[in-house]
């Protein structure tokens, strides 16, 4: 086998492995790419005076447009469907209703600070500076969110016969067994350029600290995967390395650097108390701007403005702006009346919705603090796919465990199609096998299937690179006076961080209209 | 003393009776939600038009997605989807003034989506148009609805549901079962997009 190991050779490595993001990411880190200069707030200039805005839908990119503009004397008024504000940034906890079509819930867990459950975003990466700039400025308290736990478990019915494994076993023995592999295979002679003969042994140290091989490179375990035992009184004894054709029989695999990636490594944030906490951060400015329970029903671009009717107690109002800014989920604003030009308004239906799914469940007992478990993520290839623990609260009696979070909309609409008992029973019964006392310490929960939340029905908009190519600049850029804002015409998706940066992208666009005294024209 | 705790239980009640009556008046605006401005249908979410529906065939259709008669079979995303809604508007008087709410709404002509060979499609309705009119009007005394005038794509997708036995399976669906068997005689995709693109132009 004549393998090269070439700058072009690693990079096409990692592109089949990661796709091409991992191919762009790797040439950044070698220094043959610029690193993009980050998208600050835009400062506005101009006033807004005189000048009236219209925002539809007060999730976070709306609450951050609101926010902005009323700071710059704008008349702003904000038109929020469903009875709360926040959107997809939802935290419920004792007595929150949850207004799922068909299965309304009412959350049973007890009357506890800590006894909340973030049903939307539940964790903020140190690098989404403008969402933490907002959390700083409107006093939202952050503490550590704990996303990667290496005691947490790794279960799947493929491997080991569904027995549960540390997560810290399954990373370092398939580690291991891979650097101890690659140390064996690789040939001094296969190196091409820029690689000398003495990178070779380099790369064999290398590999030896990456497995952490023994001195004949071979890989015989390492306290990285555990002990045996934690008995400090006698001599350590490693665990024995797991089989590595039965790792290797898991698609764990394929999610198992989660904890590695640009959005979810340590070190992670969340607001004490709840997600929540900072979209009442943002209503404590601007609360008095935001009408709830007002349906869009209608939405026109006028030659000059845009006019908006919607839906309050049954009767119709409509109202006129200057600017709209609207975060209406795309796949809703399909069925509202309107007078886009087709080649705008057909991406509303181009991008599929997301189907997200989640449980929280109410454990009176934190049995998995027992375990040696304090926050993070067990994992399963079953349903529910992941259990996340409270990384707050810890010690206390009571926590609430995240029982389900399914990205798989297969699986998402599986649970949603159940009544909220039986998907209950269902996440209980997958969880058991993680933890097998895990039943007995329920004691109530909730469930959120995105796609069916009234006034959102989807969760983060599934674009793809082809869909971004055909459809981003489009919905991104205005239809007169009416700017689409949210996390969906976003390159982050499902992140608050894009939510915000859509809203500031549409300010800064109105801003320089104004500055430059432009008269609004109807696209087409 | 008691007359007074008696007037605040009255009004305790009152207040109840309102809330309740607050609360069913904005599920009603939950159909719009989905099935768009005036329900005249949002193809983002595959929610068809229902402004415009008979009553009798929105309520039957409604106590179907409750009993699990429409909308059960795992491949029924759609219709899943439905079946929670139909229960809740089971209670009371509330799947009546569902239909009634949806009965004021105005119904809009929804544009063409389905492209097929119309001219085809016309000799393959001559077996539709017994129960559903030439003009595809419906017909009251037959049950069967109108079919001018709705959510083409929609009509594509309940043909092959019909087809693939997703709706029409269940025994109790009587009209389901006699359009279940109509539906078969479509003898491919191509058939059911003409048949839809003749609909169109009634």
């Amino acid at each position: 086998m004549s393998r090269t190991f070439t700058r072009r050779g690693f990079l096409e490595l990692a592109g089949s492995l990661g796709g091409s993001t991992a191919v762009y990411r790797a040439a950044m880190g070698m220094g043959l790419l610029p690193v993009a200069a980050r998208a600050a707030r835009p400062v506005l200039t101009a006033s807004g005076k005189s000048k009236k805005v219209l925002v539809l839908g007060a999730g976070i990119s709306g609450l951050t447009a609101a926010y902005e503009l009323n700071r710059k004397g704008y008349e702003v008024q904000v038109l929020e469907a469903s009875f709360r504000a926040g959107g997809r940034n939802m935290t419920v906890r004792h007595g929150s209703r949850i207004d799922e079509t068909g299965y309304p819930q009412v959350c049973q867990f007890d009357d506890d600070p800590d006894l909340y459950f973030n049903c939307g975003p539940a964790r903020i990466p140190g690098h989404h500076l403008n969402l933490l700039g907002y959390c700083k400025e409107l006093e939202v308290e952050l503490e550590p969110f704990i996303n990667d736990n290496r005691n947490a478990w790794v279960q799947d019915d493929a491997m080991f016969g569904g027995k549960p494994i540390r997560a810290r076993e399954y990373l370092n023995d398939t580690r291991g067994f891979v650097a101890e592999l690659m140390a064996k295979s690789i040939r001094k002679d296969a190196l091409g350029a820029p690689m000398t003969a003495d990178d070779w042994d380099r790369l064999r140290e290398y590999l030896k600290q990456f497995g952490e091989l023994d001195p004949q490179f071979r890989y015989i375990g390492t306290s990285r995967s555990g002990l045996a035992k934690h008995d400090y009184t006698a001599p350590e004894v490693l665990k024995a390395p797991l089989s590595p054709s039965e790792l290797l029989k898991s698609k764990f695999m394929l999610i198992m650097s989660f904890g590695e990636t640009d959005d979810q490594a340590a070190m992670m944030m969340e607001p004490v108390g709840g997600m929540d906490r900072v979209v009442a951060g943002f209503m404590r400015k601007i609360g008095h701007l935001v009408q709830l329970e007002s349906q869009v029903q209608r939405i026109l671009v006028r030659p000059k403005g845009v006019e908006v009717t919607y839906r309050r107690e049954g009767r119709y109002i409509t109202a006129q702006a200057d600017y709209v800014l609207n975060c209406i989920p795309m796949h809703l604003l399909a069925g509202i009346e309107h007078n886009f030009p087709a080649e705008y308004s057909s991406g509303f239906t181009a991008i599929p919705r997301g189907k997200l799914f989640k449980i929280g469940f109410q454990m009176k007992e934190r049995f998995w603090e027992r375990e040696g478990i304090y926050g993070g993520i067990s994992w399963t290839l079953q349903d529910i796919q992941q259990i996340w623990y409270p990384a707050h609260g810890i010690h206390r009696s009571k926590g609430v465990v995240l029982g389900a979070y399914t990205f798989d909309p297969v699986a998402g609409e599986k649970f949603a199609r159940l009544p909220p008992a039986e998907r209950f029973k269902l996440a209980i019964a997958q969880g058991a096998k993680i933890h097998p006392d895990y039943a007995s310490h329920v004691e109530c929960g909730v469930s959120v299937a995105w796609h069916q939340m009234n006034h959102m029905l989807g969760c983060a908009a599934q674009w793809d690179e082809a869909l971004f190519k055909q459809w981003f600049a489009r919905l991104q850029a205005p239809v007169g006076g009416h700017y689409l804002i949210g996390d969906q015409v976003s390159y982050h998706p499902g992140w608050q961080e894009g939510a915000i940066a859509s809203a500031h992208h549409a300010m800064a666009d109105i801003d320089a209209r104004i500055s430059a005294g432009g008269t609004q024209v109807v696209r087409s | 003393m008691t007359r007074a705790v008696l007037g605040l239980f009255r009004l305790w009640i009152l207040l109840l009776l309102l809330i309740g009556k607050v609360i069913a008046g904005n599920d009603f605006d939950y159909c719009l939600l989905c099935h768009g401005a005036n329900a005249n249908g949002n193809y983002g979410i595959r929610a068809p038009k229902i402004s415009g529906m008979e009553p009798w065939y929105l309520s039957r259709q409604l106590e179907n997605f409750a009993a699990g008669v429409r909308g059960t079979p795992g491949d029924d995303a759609s219709g899943h989807e439905m079946g929670p809604v139909g229960l809740r508007l089971r209670q009371e008087d509330a799947l009546y003034s569902a239909v009634q709410f949806i009965g004021q709404l105005e119904p809009k002509r929804p544009l063409p989506t389905v492209r097929g060979d119309a001219a085809a499609g016309r000799k393959l309705y001559a077996a539709c148009a017994s129960c559903h009119g030439v003009k595809g009007e419906g017909n009251a005394a037959l049950q069967s609805p109108a079919l001018a005038a709705r959510s083409d794509w929609y009509l594509v997708t309940q043909l092959k549901n019909f087809q693939r036995g997703l709706r029409g399976a269940d025994q109790r669906d009587t009209f389901g079962v006699q359009m279940r068997a109509i539906a078969a005689t479509l003898s491919d995709d191509k058939a059911v997009t003409d048949v839809v693109a003749y609909i169109n132009t009634l």
